[in-house]
């Protein structure tokens, strides 16, 4: 039991969100263990993504208790739950196009020089970064570019890097390869392997069965705002998992 | 900032530049003795200067997602308000600085409502500027005010002197100080980072711990104050504020900083590019009066530099972004 314990990275319990009249999320258990990809699934409406913004702060929850890393606790900002090492990459919310690759790399979290003017230290930016994306394979030509001139896959991987190394503990992918190509795809579930094998824990949330079934040790599956259940890799097929999105029964 | 795009080098204060040059060459060839003089550089400066203490407000407002069109009704607001309080004995320096908090209230006030009621900058601050425009006219009565002080040490005059006998004047200082540090907050400290955020895409900047909320309701105030401040050192020279002072000045600001390659959607810009395009609108006006166009002409001609300007600029940014 104890150790059970110490392996859970997320639990949340009994989970329940109404808006208005409308009940999105409820009496929902959802875990994650340290060192796993777990792949949160669902047709749309289902409220994956607002269980996740449960998790990360953006909602507080109506019901239900929330634990992270063996604490209790309630996020009011995406900023605490980052704080406490909760990294999320939104489908489309994780750059800002106009802006540089290192720009954004550090956004929020910029280096400044010591001393007076609090100037912004680009040189060491610019040094971790590109270290950092050529650590886990992300080759550009200059950190200075603007991210508009990047593919959907070297974008999705910047943000993958960028989410390690600020010493994230659970990483969560809203439809990371959902506008990918194949190509790309197959390298940014690579990505997350990878980021597994560092140690960390990754939330896969999407609606390609595949994709999520290449990479993920469990699924959960969520049918209008409540929970189908829980499911090891072992003990289901792909073709299963999807019929149960597409049907909302189990199976 | 350079940015490399395959063999080019393109920048962001390209188009300003070129519009710069052209429009130089231009007067340089068509009346060359008077408009390579000193004393129309002086005139140049001193009227890119007193339009361009307002531009970097605007272009930090633009920059960060936001207008402000209350800016001209500001600019003869502030400086009023130092009068009266000037006339009423209150020292200069007093009345300097309550009459930027006037101006601070304004800008505040056009952040509060344009983020808490969820309504376009656009409107709140054209509510403002008529708003602003009719409380002056109320107070005034139509009738301009004239600056006077007992005051042994007033610095206000000072704050626009001229020097020696040309036609440089201390506004140019002041424009080239706020041009200096407002460049160094946009491309060197945490600061600007988020403003360019906020302007570009202000979800993903909160997402990542941006407030973005925050961020522009500061450049709101930034906006105002500089306006204020702008005022008041146009005050300094002419000592008289008109009621109708400064309409219209709040779209030739937008039109500096849009001709200095700052994004009118916002995200994008640079504030020695509004150095530049204000510095091309100071020029177009001295360069115009000397080529002997009558003065209506100066509207009609920055009209066609923006518009041109903006082509330009738009070709740029494609080439920089794509």
């Amino acid at each position: 039991m104890k150790e059970e314990k110490e392996n859970l990275l997320v639990k949340m319990e009994n989970i329940s969100k109404s808006f208005g009249k409308v009940g999105a999320i409820q009496k929902v258990d959802f875990k994650v263990n340290r060192q796993e990809i777990v792949g949160l699934l669902g047709d749309n409406g289902a409220g994956k993504t607002t269980l996740i913004k449960i998790l990360v702060g953006i909602h507080s929850p109506d019901q239900g208790v929330i634990y992270f890393d063996g604490e209790k606790v309630s996020f009011s900002s995406p900023k605490d739950a980052r704080a406490k090492g909760i990294e999320t990459v939104y489908q489309d919310l994780a750059l800002v196009e106009l802006m540089s690759i290192l720009r954004n790399f550090f956004l929020g979290r910029e280096l400044i020089k010591d001393g007076w003017p609090r100037a912004l230290d680009m040189k060491q930016m610019d040094g971790i970064c590109s270290r950092v994306l050529s650590d886990i394979g992300v080759h550009v030509r200059s950190t200075g570019e603007p991210v508009s001139h990047l593919s959907g896959g070297e974008r999705q991987s910047i943000s993958i890097a960028r989410a390690i190394h600020f010493g994230a503990k659970l990483l969560i992918l809203d439809e990371p390869t959902a506008a990918l190509s194949i190509k790309e795809s197959n390298k940014v579930l690579d990505y997350m392997r990878e980021v597994r094998d560092r140690g960390l824990s990754v939330i896969f949330i999407s609606h390609n069965v595949h994709h999520v079934f290449s990479v993920a040790d469990r699924f959960t599956i969520l049918e209008r705002g409540e929970k189908l259940g829980d499911f090891n890799k072992e003990e289901v097929s792909a073709e299963q998992v999807s019929r149960m999105i597409a049907t909302g029964k189990l199976i | 900032m350079k940015q490399q795009t395959g063999n080019r080098i393109m920048f962001k204060e390209f188009g300003a530049l070129i519009g710069f040059s052209i429009v130089f060459l231009s007067f340089a060839f068509y009346v060359p003795r008077s408009f390579l003089s000193v004393e129309n550089l002086g005139s140049m400066v001193t009227m890119a200067a007193q339009l361009g203490i307002m531009a970097v407000g605007i272009s930090f407002l633009m920059i960060s997602g936001e207008f402000d069109l209350s800016v001209g009704s500001v600019y003869a607001f502030s400086p009023m308000i130092l009068a009266l309080l000037v006339a009423q004995g209150v020292p200069p320096v007093i009345a300097f600085l309550i009459a930027l908090i006037f101006a601070a209230i304004i800008g505040f006030s056009n952040g509060l409502i344009t983020l808490k009621m969820r309504i376009p900058s656009f409107i709140t601050t054209l509510g403002m500027m008529m708003l602003i425009r009719g409380i002056i006219l109320a107070i005034t009565g139509g009738f301009p005010i004239t600056y006077k002080s007992q005051s042994p040490m007033d610095l206000i005059p000072l704050l626009n002197d001229r020097f020696g006998q040309t036609n440089f004047r201390a506004s140019a200082i002041w424009f080239l100080l706020l041009v200096i540090v407002f460049a160094f907050i946009m491309d060197r400290t945490r600061y600007g980072n988020w403003v360019l955020a906020t302007g570009g895409d202000k979800e993903t900047a909160g997402a990542l711990g941006v407030n973005w909320r925050k961020t522009k309701w500061i450049n709101f105030i930034l906006c105002s104050v500089l306006a204020g401040f702008s005022g008041i050192v146009n005050m300094g020279r002419f000592l008289t504020i008109e009621a109708d002072l400064g309409e219209g000045m709040e779209l030739e600001a937008i039109a500096a900083a849009v001709i200095g390659g700052n994004l009118l959607s916002g995200g994008y810009g640079s504030i020695v590019g509004t150095l530049i395009g204000t510095s091309l609108i100071g020029m177009v006006r001295s360069g115009l009066v000397l080529a002997g166009a009558p003065v209506f002409w100066y509207r009609a001609f920055i009209g066609v530099i923006l518009i041109i300007a903006v082509i330009i600029n738009m070709r740029v940014q494609r080439a920089v972004m794509e």
